[in-house]
């Protein structure tokens, strides 16, 4: 068990969005406020330590053949119930989140982690990875919603804050609309991403530099 | 290496997806069983409070006649009709409900579901000073609206012409609509 | 007939199914290196597209008339799952070449989004048959012609200067939004 490693790997060096540009799908059409954001995230670390548990603890069971076909089975069960919840207790969250709920079935982060994870480790450490892997994807998904909420409506904490309407920091004149349409959402995830390599390069050199000084 | 018949290997691999599914469907089963209700309820109970909204008193269905292929249920009240429309905005369908008294001026609308963008078209759902505003523009319009940019009175929710335009088609559907019925 | 060219046009322009809508960023941004790949990928998309609208569209008659219409995500997958894999045996017995071509490019479509999203948005607007494979096959298109485009802008991206931090996928990323931002261009051309 190496809980911090595997925390670290999923929050920076092995960031779901940043570094195996996985899930982009949503991560670009719903980070458009700080809501969205967070239930998204949260939609998807419950969905991925669910799956990822289960896959584990079946991973004797599914014979490796059909084990693409199996893992979607079980993932798009999770997403339905999942989604069904949302339904039903977080209408609002159903409605701003839309397709992009069963969408999760596609998204690349929870297949590819019950692939590359799920299928060959123990159930708690699955499930340590969901949970990782989960909080990156959040993490990644608030920054981009943060700042595309910021310059697109000039608020912040959208549908959450303030009675929904979110504080506002930029006078309603002013935000650059096209920030939370499509075009700000590729510009966005670029500019974070290239920050992402530009932390990672400095953190290597920093440690280099420590094992020079040594 | 196991030594099984093909036969029986791929029975085995057909069976284990087979429960796999099967499992999977039980559980969706019993979970739909729980939410079902609380979703049909919160979706009726969001009806109701729209119709509300544009209906004082509020009103039962009734038949009617519809050219514009926009109009999906008409509710008849003490102060007048309540139609529930769909027209198509920016990202897909918006269900709104138009308040209309008996001599054809619009009495108040609502928005009930749309998957505008967030921050633009979904303005003209939103509960804020903003969405207010643009909605409450529309009551005592009568005959045909059309926003600004298209020589009416309806002020655009700004960055979301395409999403304006969609409520005064709606708008417009009720309101030929309530005329056909005399 | 006018409904058909509505849909055809702002599935391809308007309302690009990559650009606008955001399905089917995986592989966009994943094989759009070289332009013949994405060309192959694009062709390979746009006919599981029409496939699976078509398919669904019957299973999800099914489901209705069982009152199962909670079981659509898992149902919707397993049916693009299977014809992906039916595809893919069929083109490697029949069409050799085509399977060469088309080949790689197959698994991946099992999970790319535009897929299932073109089959949960068929099913939310209630598109009769017809309607629903045209949505299926112009959403195709419109994912071929954004990520051919795309390619090409990419083929020159990789070989000029950036800031080292931006260099991989930021500048694509940074080059996609600017294509966006001309794409945004046609969302005048809907017609309802």
């Amino acid at each position: 068990m190496n809980f911090k490693k595997q925390f670290k790997e999923g929050l920076l060096t092995k960031n779901p969005v940043t570094v195996q540009l996985l899930g982009m799908c949503s991560t670009l059409a719903i980070t458009t406020s700080l809501f969205n954001g967070i239930g998204m995230g949260l939609a998807v670390t419950i969905i991925l330590i669910c799956s990822n548990v289960l896959i584990s603890a079946l991973r004797n069971f599914i014979p490796s053949q059909i084990r693409i076909a199996a893992y979607i089975t079980i993932i798009a069960g999770f997403v339905t119930v999942v989604d069904l919840f949302l339904q039903a207790y977080i209408p609002a969250l159903a409605e701003s989140l839309g397709v992009f709920i069963p969408l999760i079935v596609v998204n690349c982060i929870v297949l590819g982690r019950a692939e590359a994870f799920a299928s060959k480790n123990s159930v708690l450490a699955s499930a340590v990875d969901g949970l990782c892997q989960g909080i990156g994807y959040t993490v990644a998904l608030v920054i981009t919603c943060v700042i595309r909420e910021l310059l697109g409506s000039g608020t912040f904490g959208g549908g959450l804050l303030n009675g929904g309407e979110g504080i506002r920091i930029i006078p309603a004149q002013f935000p650059a609309m096209q920030m939370v349409m499509p075009v700000g959402g590729f510009l966005v995830l670029g500019f974070v991403i290239a920050a992402s390599q530009w932390l990672m390069k400095y953190l290597e050199m920093k440690s280099k530099k420590k094992e020079a000084a040594k | 290496m196991k030594t099984e018949s093909t036969v029986k290997y791929v029975l085995r691999l057909a069976l284990t997806l087979l429960l796999i599914t099967a499992v999977v469907a039980v559980a969706l089963a019993a979970v739909n069983s729980v939410t079902a209700p609380k979703i049909a309820l919160l979706n009726a109970q969001k009806t109701q409070e729209a119709i509300e909204a544009v209906l004082p008193g509020g009103g039962e269905e009734v038949a009617f006649t519809d050219d514009t292929g926009l109009v999906a249920t008409v509710y008849q009240g003490n102060a007048g009709y309540a139609v529930k429309v769909t027209p198509t905005g920016f990202n897909g369908t918006v269900e709104m409900m138009v308040g209309i008294d008996p001599s054809g001026n619009v009495l108040g609308i609502s928005v009930i579901s749309q998957s505008e963008t967030a921050g633009l078209g979904a303005v003209s759902a939103a509960s804020t000073s903003a969405g207010e505003a643009f909605r409450g523009q529309f009551a005592g319009m009568s005959g045909s609206v059309s926003v600004t940019k298209d020589g009416g009175a309806v002020d655009a929710i700004t960055g979301a012409t395409i999403t304006s335009r969609a409520v005064c088609a709606g708008v417009n559907a009720a309101l030929s609509c309530v005329a056909n019925m005399g | 007939m006018e409904a058909i060219l509505g849909i055809i046009i702002s599935a391809i322009l308007s309302e690009n199914f990559i650009l606008v809508k955001f399905y089917g960023i995986c592989p966009f941004m994943g094989v759009s290196k070289k332009i013949d790949t994405a060309v192959g990928m694009g062709m390979a998309v746009t006919f599981v597209m029409a496939l699976a609208s078509a398919a669904c569209f019957a299973v999800n008659l099914l489901l209705v008339a069982l009152n199962l219409e909670y079981m659509q995500t898992v149902a919707f997958i397993l049916v693009i799952a299977s014809i992906v894999q039916v595809v893919e045996m069929f083109l490697k017995k029949a069409v050799p070449a085509l399977y060469k071509a088309l080949g790689v490019f197959l698994p991946l479509i099992t999970t790319n989004c535009a897929v299932l999203g073109v089959v949960l948005v068929n099913v939310q607007e209630g598109y009769n048959f017809l309607l629903s494979v045209i949505n299926g096959a112009a959403g195709g298109l419109g994912f071929t012609v954004a990520i051919v485009l795309f390619a090409s802008i990419r083929e020159r991206v990789n070989k000029t200067e950036c800031p080292e931090c931006f260099k991989g996928f930021p500048i694509a990323l940074i080059a996609a939004g600017l294509l966006a931002l001309a794409f945004m261009g046609f969302s005048g051309l809907s017609i309802f």
